[in-house]
């Protein structure tokens, strides 16, 4: 785009604010092919992994530097403009989605900063690619633990927003386990500094505070996070069951021994088949009702007891075969078959809507037998395809959104499926963050109490919620906040 | 609708989650700090009342027992969680977990009568946070009631939950200042087929840094890797000589493996393991306790700095966690020793010092007050409008 083109048209947006004098003085900053505001332009940025939400923003600004990023921050603080970061937009929750506020890409801000391979230590801007960091650093053996399905594609500063988790992240730990400091850029335009990864860090818990925020504490300018070592052996294990109850059950009995599998991912039969029809085929067994995709890590030593004792207990719950990558090829394979699961999807419908529910562990066999009753009581087709070993539910149901029909009983059994997982005792989502999508359901598991000292904390960050607007809590409960006998009280 | 059950030890105990309904303790809590905030007057959250001298000299303050939350509130060991009480004490989890072959892997330094809750509160770990880390990695779900008198709940019951806001991680370290726990979650793990203690003594003090260096290179974590010098191996061991304290866990091949690796520092001979326990509670009810950290490649000159003091002040002991590049000073409250840390602290240290426990006028010295940024005092006055809360004891005017 060109200055000219600046003058051509306005941004689209009922925000007066957002005009083109704005994206003027913000091509100022970035320069002028860095901001966008024709519709057109703004297209790829009004949704993102979720294909079901549309928002409009009025600008999109794409800094290449940190002092860009708070240049252009600082330019909207006086005229009280809200803001989204946006990484690479592969977020499964709607959670970079607003209208009317000006869309910070940050995923030209991907340069690693250090590593220090000698504590496990690497300072990354917010849009290194995940994969890259873990790409990076492998010649010190060392990676990047949390690992989401999109991880080839998504940002660090992503996956900080949103508190990212991945298959390994039952032995690893989900982001926040790995982050160790932030700088981070307030809306105010204030920089500070959170945590620190020399030495304990005393005081309050601002790291903890701040990942998972989903864009509504700030925007992270660089990030501190701590870099595993590449175990010493992995083994991968396969195995396939006539049931989806047996094979949950399997799950039960191998988180019960207290082995701790590095990743236990169950697949069922319409996800196998999706997947085994496209290119990303992994050589899953078509006519399985469900598989197990298990792996253990750790020192060479003592593993090969642990596998046997997999295996023995998938043999005891009603496995058919068990089978063990035999290197790192067949692993690779099989993992892609469980990571490209949401693409493959794509063969059945246009459409996706992807669920993301934590129930105890448990549980897991009871509420899958719900979650297909559902299913068939709604005539959807629910394809199941998540992290069993720490209960993280994944029940996805492709349609046709122009069928009404189809669209309105795909989201009645959406609302089913969540209600039965609140009722076991389980939370509304395990990685993918409130977003839009979840917001809905923050009333069913936090009471207006709860909700309105979140809001109180994400005041204290971001008064006029001006980052990240109508995100995580519902607005209401932050008004209910302001209306509370506790909060008339501290007023005065 | 509230369906909770408290009693420890009744096995399989299972309550539903529900927010926005209090136990009557909790109400009474709530209540309770409703009260006191409605006079202005400041209350001083008690669990069991072992540590209360922990921290900075607190205001003169009511106290606030929160032992009446205590009680597993659900327990399947399927499930590898545990949610009680705040007031539940370590020993009553310990029990329970027990029996299934479970247990929380936290060890903080004291006994295991202190509380879930100030364990919490005050994120208080030992030598297990070598491999198990500390409680903001091992806490899912907390209740606590604010400053403002209202009950809230951060996370919740399952291993994996990013719904809201982290009020868990929030609550975990702010020592009640910004609310007090009345109920935790907590990730409970199996235990290993093998659990055996190993003590290596060492040649030098060089051989700090080298015993991290080989860790760092070990396809395995231990357990716990604490190196004692060597008063504290004489009090422990009967030895006085710098030793590393070694725990193994996992099947028995992996252990052997284990051990024979540690072959390249010494030869590790099996101790006890009640060492662990006698390690928890080697200081005196008087001692200043402090810890000394760098990053984990610093270990060498943050164990120099620590033997310095140790050095200068009669019966310090000494404990490094070396995989976390943490030293633990324990200093008998001499008015000796009390004088020359008085001058120490004035000077400036590679390390980051943080206190556990030290007379008044030392605090100043020590370090700046934690929570003093204004982000941490923006959360302090969100949460506590009224500062009633264990005010005080992070550094904020009295």
């Amino acid at each position: 785009m060109t200055n000219a083109a600046l003058h051509e048209a306005s941004p689209r947006t009922a925000d007066s604010r957002i005009d083109r004098a704005l994206a003027t003085r913000l091509a100022a900053i970035v320069g002028d092919k860095r901001v966008l505001f024709r519709p057109s332009e703004l297209l790829t940025y009004t949704s993102d992994g979720l294909p079901s939400y549309f928002k409009q923003p009025g600008i999109a600004v794409f800094p290449g530097t940190r002092d860009e990023v708070i240049a252009v921050v600082r330019e909207l603080v006086p005229l009280g403009i809200p803001f989204v970061a946006r990484g690479a937009g592969t977020g499964l929750s709607g959670g970079a989605l607003a209208d009317g506020v000006v869309l910070i890409g940050l995923n030209r801000l991907n340069h690693i900063l250090s590593v220090d391979a000698d504590n496990g230590i690497a300072v990354v801007e917010p849009g290194v690619v995940n994969a890259r960091l873990s790409r990076a650093v492998a010649e010190h053996g060392l990676y990047y633990a949390p690992d989401p399905s999109s991880q080839t594609a998504c940002t660090i500063g992503g996956n900080v927003a949103e508190n990212a988790g991945g298959p390994h992240c039952l032995k690893y730990g989900v982001t926040t386990n790995h982050i160790l400091a932030l700088t981070v850029l307030l809306p105010s335009g204030e920089v500070i500094t959170l945590g620190s990864a020399a030495g304990e860090r005393d005081g309050y818990d601002l790291v903890g505070a701040f990942v998972g925020s989903e864009g509504c504490f700030g925007i992270a300018l660089d990030i501190t996070v701590r870099l595993s070592r590449n175990p010493e052996a992995v083994r991968t294990v396969l195995a396939d069951f006539m049931s989806m109850d047996s094979a949950a059950r399997a799950v039960s009995a191998i988180v019960a021994t207290g082995i701790v599998p590095a990743a236990l991912e169950m697949i069922d039969q319409p996800t196998i088949r999706a997947v085994e029809s496209s290119i990303y085929a992994a050589g899953y067994p078509v006519d399985a009702a469900a598989a197990l995709l298990i792996e253990l890590d750790g020192a060479a030593a003592g593993l090969e007891r642990d596998v046997s004792t997999v295996e023995a207990l998938c043999a005891s719950n009603g496995a058919r075969t068990v089978r063990i990558a035999r290197d790192d090829v067949e692993r690779a394979r099989l993992w892609q078959g469980r990571k490209k699961a949401f693409g493959a999807m794509g063969r059945i419908s246009s459409h996706l809507v992807i669920q993301d529910a934590v129930v105890p562990r448990t549980r897991l066999p009871d509420v899958l037998a719900q979650i297909h009753e559902i299913g068939v009581r709604n005539r959807v087709q629910i394809c199941n395809v998540f992290h069993a070993g720490d209960g993280n539910l994944h029940p996805n149901i492709p349609y046709d959104a122009s069928d009404a029909d189809e669209s309105a009983r795909v989201h009645v059994a959406m609302r089913e499926i969540m209600g039965a997982c609140v009722s076991a005792g389980g939370t509304i989502t395990g990685e993918h963050g409130v977003g839009i999508d979840k917001l809905p359901y923050m009333e069913k598991i936090f009471s207006d109490d709860s909700l309105a000292t979140m809001c109180a904390l994400r005041e204290v960050f971001d008064p006029h919620h001006r980052s990240n607007p109508g995100k995580v809590v519902p607005v209401h409960s932050c008004r209910e906040w302001h209306a509370a006998p506790s909060a008339r009280a501290e007023a005065t | 609708m509230a369906r909770r059950t408290f009693g420890a030890g009744r096995g399989h105990v299972t309550a539903l989650a529900v927010d926005g309904v209090a136990s009557s303790a909790v109400a009474a809590i709530r209540d309770r700090v409703r009260d006191a905030a409605s006079r202005r007057v400041p209350l001083r959250v008690v669990g069991a009342g072992t540590w209360l001298d922990a921290g900075r000299p607190t205001a003169h303050a009511e106290p606030l027992p929160v032992r009446d939350t205590a009680g597993i509130v659900a327990y399947v060991p399927g499930d590898l969680t545990l949610t009680a009480g705040a007031g539940t004490t370590l020993a009553e989890v310990r029990d329970a977990t027990s029996k299934h072959g479970q247990w929380l892997a936290l060890d903080p330094y004291g006994s295991d009568e202190g509380t879930l809750g100030a364990t919490l509160a005050t994120a208080s770990s030992g030598p297990l946070a070598t491999a198990f880390g500390t409680p903001r990695d091992l806490t899912l779900g907390v209740e606590f009631v604010t400053g403002a008198g209202v009950i809230a709940r951060g996370g919740g019951r399952v291993v994996k939950n990013v719904a809201g806001f982290d009020l868990t991680r929030l609550m975990i370290g702010s020592w009640g200042t910004l609310g007090i726990l009345t109920e935790v979650t907590v990730r409970l793990h199996a235990k290993p087929q093998c659990d055996e203690t190993f003590a290596l003594t060492l040649a030098s003090d060089a051989d700090v840094a080298r015993t991290r260096e080989l860790l760092r290179r070990m396809p395995f974590t231990p357990y716990a890797c604490e190196i004692v010098n060597g008063r504290l191996a004489q009090q422990l061991l009967g030895v006085d000589e710098l030793t590393a304290l070694v725990r193994l866990g996992g099947n028995d091949e992996a252990v052997t493996a284990q051990r024979a690796a540690l072959g390249a520092l010494g030869e590790p001979r099996p101790v006890d393991p009640a060492v662990w326990k006698a390690l928890r509670q080697c200081e005196p009810s008087d001692a200043l306790v402090l810890r000394l950290s760098q990053l984990p490649s610093e270990i060498g000159r943050t164990w120099s700095e620590a033997s310095a003091i140790a050095d200068s002040c009669a019966g310090t002991l000494l404990h490094a966690a070396p995989a976390r590049g943490i030293v633990r000073c324990i200093v008998p409250a001499t008015e000796t020793n009390v004088a020359w840390l008085h001058r120490a602290f004035r000077s400036p240290m590679m390390s980051t010092r943080v206190g556990e426990r030290m007379p008044a006028a030392l605090w100043t010295e020590l370090a700046a007050p934690p929570t003093g940024d204004a982000v941490s005092v923006g959360i302090k006055r969100a949460f506590d409008p009224q500062s009633i809360l264990n005010r005080g004891i992070r550094g904020e005017p009295a």
